[in-house]
């Protein structure tokens, strides 16, 4: 029934795009928007409805959830794999093509509606055409289904129980928050992408439609530091990894779309204040939304291996022939405008306000390099010689370490950056005070923490920066007026620099060792003592779980192993976590038995710091939204 | 004076790093850059695995006793194959040599498009 509804819908929704393209009064397309925006949280609606009444008839839903499912990750189970997850992309797709018509869209500029509807259309045209979550079981397999048909009023199979979303999956509720606002972000870029097409075609070519991507970009770069940051969180908080960032192909994926925004939210201020960089602002408007595609693409393929990659047939080929139609359509669209980007204004204070976001500019984008080249190369070198490579942290350390330490130095001046040159020995003698008591900090740290030059050049750094940045924003807040985008930079700033305090000292700080202990024994790590209880097991619908209680003085965390039934998945660690400001120690079951358990300890140094320079950073939004 | 005060600062610091010299490099640089193979994505400095340790206890060896990095490569690739090492670019060279030309050739171009002739 659900099935039936659901690929019905999906085709007037598909028809309603059409009609969109097509249409030309105002008052229509924006009837049709709302329209495509109700069909698609009914949409929405109808696949929650088959989760939550284990609909088993579809096939998404039996291979992806369980009659012993809970309710919130029968929720999120709607995002859990490919299918379900094109469906919250489209319905976040229509909630921003509303958002573009009240804000960003202009009578005169019809085009954008054309533009927008038709990467719609692609989309919604994936699970038209290709597979959907709504495709009824046709064929059972032992559990859940094995075959499914994309045309209504098939003759369905329902299979008796339903496979259960995968484990790592239905672990902790971050997982009912962590996609759709990472989702909120990613395609939130597809804004700025319509907003510079649109204009350049249409020759509308004053600094309007660098304000207006700009400020369509600010809101989904929050969305996806916010879900980048909680993706981290989620892997270091709840699945026991050990760690919140790997250099995973799929972590760099969603890394290269927020190095773009970030330079881009920087080189559109340049653009709307002095008129230059006008065709690299419109290439960074549309890689950012590309870099989206390409990202989905390399992650839902197939071509790669990785925790976060569920690839499915032949989506890989239909994001391919999309992102190279985008891309033409970008190349062509920039071809015909030589004309107005050769107006752009050229620069001469290069170690002015302008030099700066420049060089941020450069930094940012060599960064992106990097990360594009080390996700890819892999993969070229497979195909090439047959044999597998590894990229591990060191690839970046040695390239991205360097460039991260550019950019905190950049960040420094960004507090009262001079239209004309700055005068360094000046800007020295005026923040003396600040730099030396910066210096005494380092050098505390640095005699009290194993100290290298990588070390010693970071925490100098971050600590100005904070210090310096810190300074003026307290001095404005007792004034009372923190409103607009420049406040939100120093936020943001502050962030980054509190992070990579944290970062620094996390990377070169933390240790782990293995122990088997058993029972009632007592663990001495890092100088101090943990005893080591009773453990337990807890019974629950979907899955057992054996709790080990942990005791540092009075403090009892559980260190657990989660067992889920329906899935051949090995066990989830959870960790138990002791957390201060300066470390956490974060242990680990590896293996329990009846008489002796072998645990994971670490000390894993700067964490707390880390999350709140993230927290501080996604924060950035506050003055902006007063403005706004 | 206040510049002074400074610039003394400045040298002390930049001369910690000298006396913490640690004389354990070659074990460390290796071992941070083999992946333990029963592990997800560690490499066997960060592993606290039994089978890690066993790994570290043949590579403390085989530098103690002063093989060449080439011995100690070799050993290893031949047993795990090449995806045991996780910094490549110390042989496949053009993966730092790529990004490198790509970024220059971008700062390039973006300087040229940017300058006051």
């Amino acid at each position: 029934m659900i099935s039936n509804i659901g690929i019905i819908v999906t085709w007037i929704s598909f028809v309603n795009l059409i009609f969109l393209l097509f249409s030309k009064s105002n008052l229509q397309i924006h009837k049709l928007v709302r329209l495509n925006l109700f069909i698609h949280f009914i949409l929405f609606c109808l696949l929650e409805i088959g989760l939550f009444i284990d609909d088993f008839s579809i096939s998404y839903i039996a291979n992806y959830s369980a009659s012993t499912t809970p309710p919130i990750y029968k929720f999120a189970s709607l995002w859990g794999s490919l299918d379900g997850s094109i469906l919250l992309w489209n319905f976040v797709l229509s909630i921003y093509f509303l958002v573009y018509i009240k804000y960003f869209h202009k009578k005169e500029l019809l085009v954008g509606i054309k533009i927008f509807s038709s990467i719609l259309i692609f989309f919604v045209g994936y699970t038209i055409f290709s597979s959907s979550p709504f495709a009824g079981c046709i064929e059972l397999s032992s559990i859940g289904c094995a075959n499914s048909s994309l045309l209504p009023f098939e003759n369905l199979l329902s299979s008796e129980y339903g496979r259960g979303p995968n484990p790592l999956l239905q672990n902790h509720p971050l997982m009912a928050i962590h996609p759709p606002i990472l989702y909120a972000g990613y395609i939130g870029l597809v804004m700025p992408f319509v907003i510079s097409t649109s204009h350049l075609i249409m020759k509308k070519n004053n600094n309007e439609w660098v304000e207006m991507a700009e400020k369509a970009t600010f809101f989904p770069w929050i969305f996806l530091t916010a879900g980048i940051s909680l993706g981290a969180a989620w892997s270091y908080e709840v699945l026991g990894w050990g760690g919140y960032w790997a250099w995973d192909p799929v972590e760099n994926v969603s890394f290269i779309p927020w190095l773009l925004a970030t330079a881009f939210l920087h080189s559109a201020k340049t653009q709307i204040r002095e008129s230059t960089l006008i065709n690299w602002n419109y290439s960074l408007s549309c890689l950012m939304f590309l870099s989206t595609i390409f990202g989905t693409f390399i992650t839902r393929s197939g071509v790669l291996i990785s925790v976060h990659a569920f690839s499915n047939g032949n989506i890989g080929t239909y994001l391919l022939i999309g992102l190279s139609i985008f891309t033409a359509f970008y190349l062509l669209v920039g071809s015909k405008n030589t004309q107005y980007f050769l107006t752009a204004k050229k620069l001469n204070n290069w170690f002015g306000r302008s030099g700066f976001f420049i060089a941020n500019n450069i930094v940012l984008f060599s960064a992106t390099i990097v990360v594009f080249v080390g996700t890819v190369y892999p993969i070229f070198y497979e195909t090439l010689y047959d044999r597998q490579l590894t990229i591990g942290r060191s690839f970046y350390d040695t390239l991205v370490g360097p460039l991260l330490l550019i950019l905190l130095l950049l960040i420094v001046f960004s507090e009262k950056l001079p239209n004309k040159n700055l005068n360094l020995s000046e800007w020295i003698k005026g923040n003396q005070k600040e730099i030396n008591i910066s210096l005494v900090i380092s050098i505390a740290m640095s005699l009290y923490y194993e100290a290298s030059y990588k070390f010693i050049f970071t925490i100098f750094a971050s600590t100005v920066l904070v210090i310096i940045l810190s300074k003026n924003l307290l001095s404005y807040i007792k004034k009372g007026k923190i409103s607009g985008s420049y406040w939100s930079g120093q936020i943001a700033h502050i962030g980054i620099g509190i992070f990579a305090i944290g970062l620094i000292l996390n990377v070169t700080q933390s240790y782990s060792k293995e122990v088997i202990t058993s029972p009632g024994s007592t663990i001495e790590f890092g100088g101090k003592n943990y005893s080591i209880n009773q453990p337990y097991k807890e019974s629950k619908d979907e899955k057992d779980v054996i709790n080990l209680p942990i005791a540092k003085n009075n403090k009892i965390k559980n260190a657990s192993l989660n067992i889920f039934k329906n899935s051949s998945q090995q066990a989830i660690s959870s960790p138990a976590i002791f957390r201060n400001i300066e470390s956490d120690t974060y242990v680990t079951i590896k293996v329990i038995d009846e008489e002796y358990f072998k645990l994971i300890i670490r000390k894993n140094y700067g964490i707390f710091i880390i999350w709140l320079g993230l927290a501080m950073t996604t924060f950035s939004i506050y003055p902006r939204i007063r403005n706004e | 004076m206040n510049k002074l005060i400074t610039i003394t600062l400045l040298i002390l610091l930049l001369a910690i790093p000298l006396i913490n010299q640690d004389k354990d490099t070659r074990y460390e640089n290796w071992s941070s850059n083999i992946l333990c193979p029963v592990c997800q994505g560690e490499t066997i400095y960060d592993s606290p695995s039994e089978y890690a340790e066993d790994m570290r206890i043949i590579l403390r060896e085989q530098i103690d006793s002063g093989l060449t990095d080439d011995e100690i490569y070799n050993y290893w690739v031949i047993r795990y194959g090449e995806r045991i090492i996780t910094n490549p670019q110390r042989r496949n060279l053009e993966m730092i040599v790529l990004p490198i030309i790509l970024i220059s050739l971008f700062i390039l171009g973006f300087m040229r498009s940017t300058k006051d002739e």
